[in-house]
């Protein structure tokens, strides 16, 4: 069986870094022997609002009903790998990152409800989550403020996975008035990381 | 007299949802308060912020598609939020009004020659949320309580120097009895009238 990554990237415009970063995330991890599939959530026109049908369907035996959230889900079914890469607004996820976490990871993808209706795990063939963003903000004061979106990925979503699941985290801060050297050098241990995930 | 915002941010309008918007609306009626509503949902707001808006996000000013929710913003003293909370933070619904409405030019600026945002939402003196979570209090403690500190936090910096935040939250919806929810609902017509007196 091939080990799969999911690189999943966020990012309005097509020449935005974090386009740039999800290439050399997705090369780090093929020449570490992955199998990758990248998501580009702007780029495939996802939609970010989970409709009124699907809170609906939600609690229910099928809770999704739009084919690409259903091809979203099988990727990630087999994934050892999650990558997200986008860049960090208001100390978050992007709103089209945080609705495909809302739409894809649903009962039954993410995690199941038992008997008592308590949350159980169902990404236990997560070896890894990997967080690459940029931040506006100095590394001061995001951490002085807020990171959520690191926290919803390492904390909340790392719930979902296995006990030995681990996390990567890889920021950029600073972005606004970062230099092409520190960029490149970012980029570059992106794909390094990566390729150490082996 | 108290100027509420009130930002409602449900798929369905539930039960609950619904019974908390009203109760909400009630309390700040009760209070005298002037009020005005977006109710995302039901107004089909978009939350992706586009490629064009991020392209011009360096200069002042929002989309023209949000001028209403920029003005109603920088008209209120008090912002309320209505929401669920989903994978421990606002819906994207919520999440994409915060990055289409709150940008440079309404929420914060940059003076020219100056590296530090300064905060520009200075009308605003209070954000109240009120919220469901699905799971615990022990299980959001772990996860970090990312949502709450998006507003009491990343949102209440850019507001009026001594602005405070109110949470009103209800966990373990999932297995709430009837009760427990009832006893919410007055909770929160209780803290929203006393706030808006």
């Amino acid at each position: 069986m091939t080990d799969n990554a999911l690189v999943i990237v966020a990012h309005p415009r097509p020449d935005g870094f974090a386009h740039a970063l999800a290439g050399r995330a997705a090369g780090g991890l093929r020449a570490a022997g992955f199998d990758v599939a990248v998501l580009d959530l702007y780029g495939v026109g996802f939609r970010a609002a989970m409709s009124a049908e699907e809170r609906e369907a939600y609690h229910g035996d099928e809770p999704i009903l739009d084919p690409l959230v259903a091809e979203h889900a099988a990727l990630l079914r087999s994934a050892r790998v999650l990558a997200f890469v986008y860049p960090t607004w208001w100390g978050g996820l992007p709103a089209i990152l945080k609705g495909w976490l809302e739409r894809v990871m649903v009962p039954g993808v993410a995690f199941r409800f038992d008997e008592r209706g308590k949350v159980r795990p169902a990404l236990t063939h997560v070896d890894t989550i990997v967080g690459v963003s940029t931040y506006g903000s100095s590394r001061a004061y995001v951490r002085a403020i807020n990171d959520n979106g690191r926290r919803t990925l390492t904390r909340a979503l790392r719930m979902s996975c296995g006990a030995r699941t681990g996390t990567r985290w890889l920021g950029l801060y600073g972005m606004d008035t970062a230099t092409a050297t520190q960029r490149a050098d970012f980029a570059a241990t992106v794909e390094r990381a990566m390729l150490r995930l082996r | 007299m108290t100027r509420a915002l009130v930002v409602f941010c449900h798929p369905t309008g539930d039960s609950l949802a619904g019974a908390v918007l009203d109760r909400v609306r009630g309390a700040l009626d009760d209070a005298g308060a002037q009020q005005r509503l977006h109710d995302l949902y039901a107004d089909g707001f978009r939350p992706e912020l586009t490629a064009a808006e991020h392209a011009a996000h360096l200069t002042p000013g929002a989309d023209p598609s949000v001028r209403r929710h920029v003005d109603d913003l920088e008209w209120c003293d008090t912002l309320v939020l209505v929401y669920p909370t989903w994978w421990s933070g606002q819906p994207a619904m919520l999440k994409g009004w915060i990055d289409r409405v709150w940008v440079n030019g309404v929420a914060w600026e940059l003076p020219p020659g100056t590296r530090r945002v300064r905060p520009k939402l200075t009308n605003v003196r209070r954000i109240v949320a009120v919220t469901t979570h699905g799971s615990s209090k022990l299980v959001n403690a772990a996860q970090g309580e990312g949502g709450k500190r998006t507003i009491s936090r990343s949102m209440r910096t850019m507001c009026h120097r001594r602005a405070r935040t109110h949470w009103i939250a209800l966990y373990g919806v999932d297995t709430c009895s009837p009760r427990r929810r009832r006893s919410f609902l007055a909770r929160v017509e209780r803290r929203i009238r006393a706030l808006a007196d």
